[in-house]
């Protein structure tokens, strides 16, 4: 910091200054320093915690375009729109530093696009505004910057209370997200999720009920599907139950509560329940499975579902779990059928008290529980299991597969009646069938010559007929016809030649006139040749006194 | 110019020194210029530490210059807010510029924006290495950078100009707003404060340090 020339004499001035002012004109780069620092440290301090979500299109997503919003405020901004190497979009998005606690573990992100359903209509601001990310907090504390964003918008937000249960059904028919649920009509609940459950095979529905109705649901409660139409012809005729207009086009569930299953404990969060195709197969499930047993059949048992009844004396009380060989010893032929079945009806019929490791099912068929094979319809050839209970001398010791009770089976009324029409077929194997049939085959022969017959002569007279077309079309037979025309009139002037003008006429009448001379003379002839008969050959001067002839 | 620029007679060795506002030639034993009244002085006082001190402060302006968003669009369905990425500071839009092919824009920005800053910066500290006697290059070169950086200074601005332009221009409410980011600030200030660097500098002594060497 030389200031000073070094010929100057006045050596004290700058000395003094040189201090003093030096500090002064150094406070400009603190203060630099300062707002500059601050300046950076507040931009980080904005920018708030950068988090990623992934997406499986970025349909309508720019970076520093699309806002991150909860409630519709913004929260937040896109930064950065990427492709995974999976091949799925990670949207990064800047938060704002005041909203980071909506961060949350299970907060769930979705695009809001203009959507238009059967069901709702939402979104159309977005159609001026363009897309944005809906960001709705989750209810668990821990935080969170990573996350898989939805690709439908959730029908109902995390935090609205209710009761969440899941539904499975082997389809999913119209039931779709955002259908409603509904008790005695009245909405209730909504679905709010649809999945395929690959291991199962069947689709399972996750429901909100929503929180003040949530007591409506207990375990005991059924579930079904009331999407279509039910006609049901009775003897009092056709009744057509229809469900609410919207139903019809969303789809929809609705559920009761059997009368005698008002007191079972109300449903839990994340209960399952089985979805049932309509109102009278829910209502016809009236038990709750608890035991389990295993039937084998010797007769086949094509006709036999899974889920197909189980009835005891006509009630049902359980149904049919598998098919399968699977659970058959090897070498054994025959079928093993598994059942589930409420045993409360078998509890009182066969007053067998319940034990603590549940209904002893062993005692009931020492007591003479059978199963049939029965038909439930003859049309369909569908099966049902019917237990029933047998009288018997001596306690049957049950045999035991894979730690599932057999309960005896007997041939049903299925393999009876299989019997019967073997015996009838058997009667008509037996009538003289060959004969009649060739006698048959005979006058079948024959009747297919005749029609050869008479084919034959169809196409002869077609053939005539095209000929005689043929004539008719020929320039000869057009000629024919004019020269018809011309004699006819040659014809006609001959005719008008005869009439009473005509030249023949008057000729006629000359040559009557000659006729009748001629025949008067003829007379005379006659006359002469009577008196004198020999004048014929004499002549008439022969007698010579000639007779004056007399008028006649 | 003179070849040897040593040779000669110095004002300053015979006490006289041109005042700074009228340029009158007076001793400097007067104090304050006769014909104006300004004091006089042989050379400015405390150059290099002014020069220095503005310096720092134009370097540490010029960090959240060139990090931080230049400008924030917001428009209908476009709120493009301050990040810290993307092309919304100078560096930024210099990439997304040459990127998409308008290599002239491109060019013309990083040039005013980012080169010629810190070019006279660097200039600036040569000089002032070189008034203390640190540079060994010809003092020729000096005084040509000299010139150069007090001509180039003020067209720097121009990217403050823009956006001041922009900012009043695009006003239109809910449509498109531009708003200034902290980085304009901050590049006003680095242009600003090199400006009033380069002013404070006295090319005066590199010649007095060349003569004092030779």
């Amino acid at each position: 910091m030389t200031e000073e020339d070094p010929n100057t004499s006045k050596e004290h001035r700058p000395v003094v200054r040189r201090r003093r002012r030096i500090s002064s004109v150094w406070i400009v780069p603190i203060i630099a320093l300062f707002l500059a620092g601050w300046l950076l440290w507040r931009n980080k301090v904005d920018s708030g915690p950068l988090i990623s979500v992934q997406f499986a299109t970025a349909e309508g997503i720019a970076a520093g375009k699309t806002e991150l919003r909860c409630r519709s405020v913004p929260v937040g901004m896109v930064e950065v729109v990427n492709l995974t190497t999976d091949l799925k979009t990670l949207v990064q998005i800047r938060v704002k530093p005041a909203y980071e606690d909506l961060l949350r573990d299970d907060s769930r992100f979705w695009v809001v696009r203009p959507r238009v359903s059967t069901s709702n209509v939402s979104g159309l601001g977005t159609l001026i505004t363009g897309a944005y990310i809906e960001l709705d907090p989750g209810t668990e504390k821990k935080h969170a910057e990573n996350f898989v964003g939805l690709e439908e918008p959730p029908v109902t937000s995390l935090s609205v209370p209710g009761l969440r249960l899941t539904l499975t059904a082997k389809e999913a028919g119209s039931l779709a997200v955002g259908s409603p649920i509904s008790y005695l009509g009245f909405e209730v609940g909504k679905v709010e999720r649809r999945t395929l459950d690959l291991e199962n095979e069947q689709v399972q529905f996750r429901i909100l009920i929503r929180e003040r109705y949530s007591e409506l649901v207990r375990k005991g409660t059924r579930f079904w599907n009331n999407s279509g139409f039910d006609v049901t012809a009775g003897a009092d005729g056709f009744k057509l139950r229809t469900p609410s207009v919207q139903t019809l086009v969303t789809g929809g569930a609705s559920f009761s509560t059997p009368r005698d299953m008002k007191e079972s404990p109300l449903a839990e969060d994340g209960d399952v329940f089985n979805l049932f195709d309509d109102q009278s197969s829910a209502e016809d499930a009236h038990f709750i499975p608890d035991t389990r047993a295993l039937l084998m059949f010797h007769q086949s048992v094509r006709g036999l579902q899974r889920g197909a009844t189980v009835e005891f004396r006509g009630i049902p009380i359980g149904r049919v779990l598998d098919i399968s060989f699977k659970r058959a010893a090897i070498g054994d032929p025959r079928v093993p059928v598994l059942i589930e079945m409420e045993s409360s009806a078998l509890e009182r019929a066969l007053n067998i008290t319940k034990s603590a490791d549940g209904f002893d099912i062993k005692s009931a068929v020492r007591n003479g529980l059978t199963a049939k094979l029965e038909s439930a319809s003859l049309l369909t050839g569908a099966l049902y299991i019917d237990l029933d209970l047998e009288e018997v001398d001596l306690p049957i010791e049950p045999e035991m597969q894979e730690n599932l009770v057999v309960i005896p089976s007997q041939p049903g009324g299925i393999a009876q009646l299989e019997d019967r029409v073997n015996a009838i077929l058997a009667k008509i194997e037996a009538l003289p069938l060959d004969g009649t049939l060739a006698k048959f085959g005979n006058a079948a022969d024959e009747a297919a010559m005749t029609i050869a017959d008479a084919r034959e002569t169809l196409d002869s007279i077609e053939e005539t007929v095209n000929e005689a077309k043929a004539v008719l079309a020929s320039e000869d037979t057009q000629k024919l016809t004019a020269e018809l025309n011309k004699t006819l009139a040659e014809m006609r002037t001959s005719v008008n030649s005869l009439g009473p003008e005509g030249a023949v006429q008057g000729d006629l009448r000359r040559a009557l006139d000659e006729l009748r001379a001629a025949a008067r003379s003829f007379g005379e002839l006659s006359e002469t040749v009577d008196e004198k008969p020999n004048s014929l050959i004499f002549g008439r001067k022969s007698s010579g006194d000639p007779i004056p002839r007399a008028r006649r | 110019m003179i070849d040897d620029p040593s040779s000669g007679d110095f004002a300053a060795d015979l006490g006289l020194a041109s005042c700074s506002c009228c340029g009158k030639l007076s001793p400097v034993d007067l104090g304050d210029c006769p014909r104006c009244g300004k004091t006089l002085h042989l050379r400015k006082p405390f150059s290099l530490a002014r020069t220095i001190a503005l310096l720092s402060a134009a370097i540490a302006f010029y960090v959240p210059a060139m990090t931080l968003p230049v400008m924030g669009v917001e428009g209908v369905g476009t709120a493009s807010a301050g990040g810290s990425t993307g092309g919304s500071t100078i560096v930024g839009g210099v990439i997304t510029f040459w990127k998409s092919g308008s290599y002239p824009v491109a060019i013309i920005i990083f040039t005013a924006s980012v080169l010629i800053p810190i070019l006279k910066i660097i200039a600036l500290i040569w000089l002032c290495l070189a008034a203390t006697g640190r540079s060994r290059a010809r003092p020729h070169s000096h005084a040509f950078a000299y010139h150069i950086t007090e001509l180039v200074g003020r067209w720097s601005m121009v990217d403050v100009f823009v956006v001041a332009i922009l900012v009043c221009l695009v006003r239109l409410g809910n449509i498109m707003t531009i708003t200034p980011g902290p980085a304009a600030i901050s590049f006003a200030t680095v242009v600003i404060l090199t400006m009033l660097s380069a002013m404070s500098f006295d090319p005066r002594l590199l010649w007095d340090h060349h003569r004092r060497s030779a």
